[in-house]
C-alpha cells in the first residue's frame, strides 16, 4: 500500500538503455509502483538493470513479462520507431503506457495509439517531463497571475552540440536510431518544443507555420541540424507569434524560453535553470525599469549558488520526469485523467507535422 | 595461432597487433566501420594481418570474422563517458563479442580486465599486493569504470565456465607509453585546479608495449594444449619489475616533455577530506551528491594508497619478463620511431 492508503502499481520497463536511468530511479523509490519486470533484447542490460534498481524479475521478451510480470503500468523506453508496436502490445493487453518521446513519427500514428488505448480502456501517455519542471511550472503562474499580461509571443531556443566528436549522435559507426525519424537527430527535441510551445501559448491554433530546416554540417548521417521557424496563429486573448530555433553552431548550450505579453515577458533556461520576469513594478514607469535589473539582478546571482547546490545533488534538467511519473501515476490510482492529455499528445505531434509540411512544401 | 583482437588501434591494441604479429601469428583486427587502420599499416605490410569491420555496439558480422581464429584476445572498452555509455561500450559490447564467440565455435578467451576491480580499502597500506587481493564484492555504487569493469568480469568468467572454454583473465596496471605518460596515479583534476596526490607510493605502472608482449603470451599459452589447463581460469596481473615512486617517476617525465602545473597534497591529507565530504554526503544528502572521482575515499585508495605490488604469476605462467626498462620505455615513448613497425620488422 502507498503512503497515500492506495495499493501500489505494478510497473515494468521495457528498454535498459540511458533514459532508462530516470525512469527507474523514480519506480525505486515511489511508494506508488511496485517494480515488478525490466525488459531488454540483452540479457546482460536487463539483469544488471534488475540488481541495479532493485527490480523484481528481468526479460528479454515482452510477451513473456507480460504474462508472468502482470504489470498495470509499462514504461516503453525503446528507441522511437519500436513504441508503436510495443505500445499497442500492452495497450491490447489493458495495461497503461507511459512512452519516451517522440512516441510517434506523425500524429496520424499517434491518434492511431491513441484509439487503441481508448479502444482498451487505458491510457496512453507520452512523456512531456520538461511542462513539470520547477522553472515552467513557476514561469506558468507568473502567466496565471497576470504579471506579464496577454500572452502575445513565445521563442523557444536550444543549442546543442550534436555534431562534436563523442556526441551519441554523430557516431557514423553506428547511426543513432533517431536519424531515421522524419526531423532526424531533431525529432528527439521537437516533441519538447511543440508541447511547451503548446502549452505556453495557452493553446494556440497556428494558422501560418514558416520552417526551414537545415543540413549545415552536411553529409548522410544527418537529415537536418538546424531548424528555425515561425508561427503566426491566434490564442484566446489575440494573434500569437511563436519561434522555434534549433542550432548545433552556437553556444553556450542551452534551452531558453521566453514568454512575452501585454505588460511584460518572463524568461528561464532549462538548462541553467533561473525565472526573469520584467513587469511593472512599484515605482511607476521612470523607475520600474531599474527595479526589474535589480531584482532580476539579484535574482540571478542567488540562481548560481542555487544551480551550483542543485548540479551536486544531480538535480539536473530532466527532474520534472519525476513530477510527471508522480502525478501520472497518482492519476491512475486513483482513476482520474492524467496530467498528459490525449488531445496534448496529439496536438504536439500536429505541430510536428505542421513544421515539417512546411519544410516540404517550400 | 589465429588471434582475433578487439581495440586493435587503440592505445594497447596497435602494440598486441604488433606483438603477435612479430611472434609469427596471423591477427584478424576488429576496426569500427568507420576508422581508419592506418596505426597498423607497418603490420598490414607483412600479409598476417586482415580486418573484420564491425561494431561491439552490433553483432553484424562479428561471428564470421572469428571464425577460424584460435582465439579472442578483448581489449576494447570504453573509458570516458556517463554510466550508459561506458556501459553500453564495455558491457554490452562484451555480451556481444562472447555471442559471436560461441557461435564461431571459438572456445578460447583471453579476457582484459583491470586493476580497478580490486577493494583496495580492504587492506592495510604497505601490504603485498598480488592476485590474491580482495576484488569488490558489490560493483553498486563504485564509480562507473569499476562497476561496469566489473560487470564485464563476470561476463568473462561465465563465459569461462562453459563447458570446453577456456578463459585467462589479465589485469594490466596503470599502463603508460607514448602520449599517455602522465597517469592518473600520479593526481588528478579537481575542478581547475590539478593536483599531485602522494610522491612515495610505487604505482602498479606498466609500459604499454610490455603489456602487449603479456598479452601475446597469455593468447600462446590458452591455445597451446599443453598449457591450456594451466591457464585456465586464471587471473594474471601486469606490473613491470621496475617501479619508481610517483616523484622519481613524474621527475623522469616532467625531463623528457611538458606536464600539467600542480598543486602537491599529501595522500593522507586528501584521504582525510575526502572521507569528511563522503560523510557530510552520507549522512546530509543521502549519498545523492555527486562528488569529482578524485574526491571520493574509494578512487583515492585505488589510485594512490601504497602497496608492494607483485608480478611473479605472470613470470611463471606466461615466461613472461618486462622487455623494456623504465629508461628504454620513456625513450621509446618522446622518439620519433613507428614503434609498431619496429616490433613487426623483429619477425622479418
Amino acid at each position: 500500500m502507498t503512503s497515500s492508503g492506495l495499493p501500489a502499481l505494478r510497473s515494468a520497463v521495457i528498454g535498459a538503455g540511458a533514459i532508462s536511468l530516470q525512469h527507474l530511479d523514480f519506480l525505486r523509490s515511489s511508494s506508488r509502483s511496485r517494480l515488478v519486470g525490466i525488459c531488454d533484447l540483452s540479457p546482460v542490460s536487463s539483469g544488471i538493470a534488475a540488481r541495479r534498481f532493485d527490480a523484481e524479475d528481468s526479460f528479454t521478451d515482452v510477451a513473456t513479462m507480460l504474462e508472468q510480470a502482470r504489470p498495470d503500468v509499462v514504461h516503453v523506453l525503446t528507441p522511437p520507431n519500436t513504441h508503436g508496436f510495443l505500445a499497442t502490445m500492452c495497450l491490447e493487453r489493458g495495461v497503461h503506457v507511459i512512452c519516451e518521446k517522440p512516441m510517434s513519427p506523425t500524429s496520424s500514428e499517434a491518434a492511431e495509439l491513441l484509439a487503441v488505448a481508448a479502444k482498451h480502456g487505458v491510457h496512453l501517455v507520452e512523456n512531456h517531463n520538461y511542462r513539470f519542471n520547477d522553472e515552467i511550472l513557476e514561469l506558468q503562474k507568473v502567466v496565471a497571475a497576470g504579471t506579464i499580461g496577454d500572452v502575445h509571443e513565445v521563442d523557444i531556443r536550444m543549442a546543442l552540440p550534436i555534431r562534436d566528436e563523442g556526441s551519441r549522435f554523430a557516431d557514423e559507426n553506428l547511426p543513432n536510431p533517431i536519424h531515421d525519424m522524419p526531423a532526424g537527430v531533431i525529432h528527439d527535441f521537437i516533441t519538447h518544443f511543440a508541447y511547451l510551445m503548446n502549452t505556453l501559448s495557452g493553446e494556440a491554433t497556428y494558422e501560418r507555420v514558416a520552417a526551414v530546416w537545415s543540413n549545415h554540417g552536411g553529409g548522410d548521417l544527418f537529415r537536418f541540424d538546424d531548424l528555425d521557424a515561425l508561427l503566426v496563429g491566434h490564442n484566446a486573448t489575440g494573434p500569437f507569434h511563436g519561434r522555434l530555433r534549433f542550432s548545433c553552431s552556437t553556444k553556450p548550450d542551452l534551452f531558453s524560453v521566453v514568454v512575452r505579453g501585454s505588460g511584460g515577458q518572463a524568461a528561464t533556461d532549462l538548462f541553467h535553470p533561473f525565472l526573469e520576469v520584467v513587469g511593472p513594478r512599484p515605482g511607476g514607469e521612470q523607475l520600474t525599469p531599474i527595479v526589474n535589473h535589480i531584482v532580476n539582478g539579484t535574482k540571478l546571482a542567488r540562481s548560481g549558488f542555487k544551480n551550483f547546490g542543485q548540479k551536486l545533488l544531480q538535480h539536473g534538467p530532466y527532474h520534472g520526469l519525476a513530477k510527471f511519473l508522480d502525478d501520472t501515476y497518482a492519476a491512475f490510482q486513483n482513476g482520474q485523467a492524467p496530467p498528459v492529455s490525449p488531445a496534448q499528445i496529439l496536438a504536439a505531434a500536429q505541430l510536428v507535422d505542421q513544421l515539417l509540411e512546411a519544410e516540404a512544401s517550400r | 595461432m589465429k588471434v582475433f583482437i578487439t581495440g586493435s588501434t587503440g592505445f594497447v591494441g596497435r602494440h598486441v597487433v604488433a606483438e603477435a604479429i612479430a611472434r609469427g601469428h596471423e591477427v584478424v583486427a576488429m576496426v569500427r566501420p568507420a576508422s581508419s587502420p592506418k596505426a597498423l599499416a607497418a603490420a598490414e605490410q607483412t600479409g598476417r594481418l586482415s580486418y573484420c569491420r564491425g561494431d561491439l555496439a552490433s553483432r553484424a558480422g562479428l561471428a564470421e570474422g572469428i571464425a577460424g581464429c584460435d582465439v579472442v584476445l578483448h581489449l576494447a572498452a570504453v573509458k570516458g563517458g556517463d554510466f550508459f555509455s561506458r556501459f553500453a561500450g564495455t558491457v554490452l559490447g562484451t555480451e556481444n563479442l562472447l555471442l559471436a564467440t560461441r557461435e564461431a565455435g571459438v572456445k578460447n578467451l583471453v579476457a582484459v580486465s583491470t586493476f580497478s576491480v580490486y577493494d583496495y580499502g580492504a587492506r592495510k597500506a604497505g601490504t603485498e599486493f598480488d592476485e590474491t587481493f580482495p576484488v569488490i564484492s558489490d560493483p553498486r555504487g563504485r564509480d562507473e569504470y569499476a562497476e561496469t569493469k566489473l560487470y564485464q568480469d563476470e561476463l568473462y568468467e561465465a563465459f569461462g565456465a562453459e563447458d570446453g572454454n577456456a578463459m585467462i583473465m589479465i589485469r594490466p596496471g596503470m599502463i603508460y607509453g607514448r602520449d599517455q605518460l602522465w597517469h592518473p596515479l600520479l593526481g588528478g583534476e579537481f575542478g581547475p585546479i590539478n593536483l599531485r596526490i602522494g610522491a612515495k607510493a610505487r604505482p602498479p605502472i606498466t609500459y604499454v608495449e610490455n603489456t602487449a608482449d603479456a598479452l601475446a603470451l597469455a593468447a600462446e599459452a590458452i591455445v597451446d594444449p599443453a598449457r591450456r589447463s594451466q591457464v585456465d581460469g586464471q587471473v594474471v596481473n601486469i606490473v613491470d619489475d621496475e617501479l619508481p615512486t610517483q616523484a622519481e617517476y613524474a621527475k623522469r617525465v616532467q625531463a623528457l616533455e611538458e606536464t600539467p602545473s600542480s598543486i602537491f597534497v599529501p595522500r593522507p591529507l586528501m584521504r582525510a577530506a575526502a572521507s569528511a565530504v563522503d560523510a557530510v554526503n552520507k549522512q546530509f544528502f543521502d549519498g545523492r551528491a555527486k562528488v569529482p572521482s578524485i574526491g571520493m575515499p574509494d578512487q583515492i585508495d585505488a589510485r594512490f594508497k601504497p602497496f608492494v605490488y607483485r608480478n611473479d604469476k605472470a613470470k611463471r605462467l606466461l615466461g613472461w619478463t618486462p622487455r623494456h626498462d623504465l629508461t628504454a620505455a620513456l625513450q621509446r615513448s618522446v622518439s620519433g620511431v613507428d614503434l609498431v613497425s619496429d616490433v613487426v620488422q623483429r619477425s622479418t
